[in-house]
């Protein structure tokens, strides 16, 4: 019994061990990441593709919190899918709420606050 | 192990901790809240683009430096969650005053920029800019404040020597998930509040 509890007590120091590594690589990446994003608004790129590269780096930044910090790549899948039914919601909610109070879809005095 | 002990400790059908699944189910919630202000502020930014110009207004480089504070805090958290996994109780300690310092700094850096734009005269009352971005980035700064009391008075209890390693470390996960999440929700709003403003 002993044994097992030393054994398993071995396991979590070299598996928190591991992730230290990975701690520190994500830090530094969103970090560097950051100091991208501040740059580029600044350059003469077509607004488009400054976009995309935004949404695309804010979308990476997200999920290595979201997966390494958070651990949602080392636990069950059953936490991901908690947080994803939020996410797909909240995402949702943006859309309807875009296509509803778009300009073309309603009457300018329809739209609150005009 | 007694089945009132294996209950307590953790969900036995999912094999997840009680207060971890209780935790993540209550950050998608807060997802869902957030989404509604982020969403709230981007329409009616989009309704009404001649209402405020913000880049006059924002400053970049201090709210990159915020999203760094925020981020680096993140690392510190993780950190934290792992030393108290290891049993390190002096680990957790140096990075759990690390991330409240940094949640400090971060706060201090949004009281800032507060009284700047009031002082500019942007207010709560300025049409539906003012009123939707202090309502989003303000429950924002609320939701930090709520981590640094969380994670002092965690702090206050390691001192006074009654925290076990081995029992606090799910306590301490979900006050670190709790963090990340905070972090996650400035990524974004840093970038589709501030840094979309600038582009041409």
């Amino acid at each position: 019994m002993s044994d097992t509890k030393h054994m398993s007590e071995l396991d979590v120091l070299k598996t928190e061990n591991d992730r230290y590594y990975a701690f520190v690589n994500l830090a530094l990446i969103l970090a560097a990441v950051t100091g991208i994003e501040l740059v580029l608004v600044y350059l003469p790129f077509p607004s488009t593709l400054i976009f995309t590269v935004l949404i695309s780096l804010s979308l990476f930044k997200f999920i290595g919190v979201i997966a390494w910090f958070m651990h949602l790549i080392y636990d069950k899948l059953i936490l991901t899918m908690a947080f994803g039914t939020g996410m797909v919601i909240a995402f949702g909610t943006y859309t309807a709420l875009l296509f509803l109070l778009s300009g073309e879809m309603v009457a300018p005095q329809e739209i609150p606050g005009r | 192990m007694s089945q009132t002990e294996s209950h307590d400790d953790g969900h036995h059908g999912l094999m997840v901790k009680n207060k971890k699944l209780l935790m993540w189910l209550f950050l998608g919630s807060d997802c869902m809240f957030f989404g509604t202000l982020i969403s709230t502020h981007l329409i009616y930014r989009k309704l009404h683009p001649e209402e405020f110009d913000p880049t006059q207004l924002f400053s970049l480089e201090l709210t990159s430096f915020s999203t760094f504070i925020l981020l680096m805090s993140s690392f510190l958290m993780a950190l934290a969650v792992s030393a108290m996994h290891k049993g390190e109780m002096k680990s957790f300690r140096r990075n759990v005053i690390g991330v409240i310092f940094f949640g400090l700094i971060f706060l201090g850096c949004q009281v800032y920029e507060f009284a700047h734009f009031m002082h500019e005269g942007l207010n709560l009352d300025t049409g539906t800019f003012g009123s939707t971005f202090y309502l989003m980035t303000g429950t924002h700064g609320v939701h930090v404040a709520v981590g640094v009391f969380w994670l002092i008075s965690m702090l206050f209890y390691s001192q006074s020597g009654k925290m076990e390693a081995h029992k606090s470390a799910i306590d301490v996960e979900a006050a670190g998930l709790y963090w990340h999440f905070v972090d996650i929700v400035w990524i974004v709003i840093f970038t589709v509040v501030y840094l979309i403003e600038f582009i041409a």
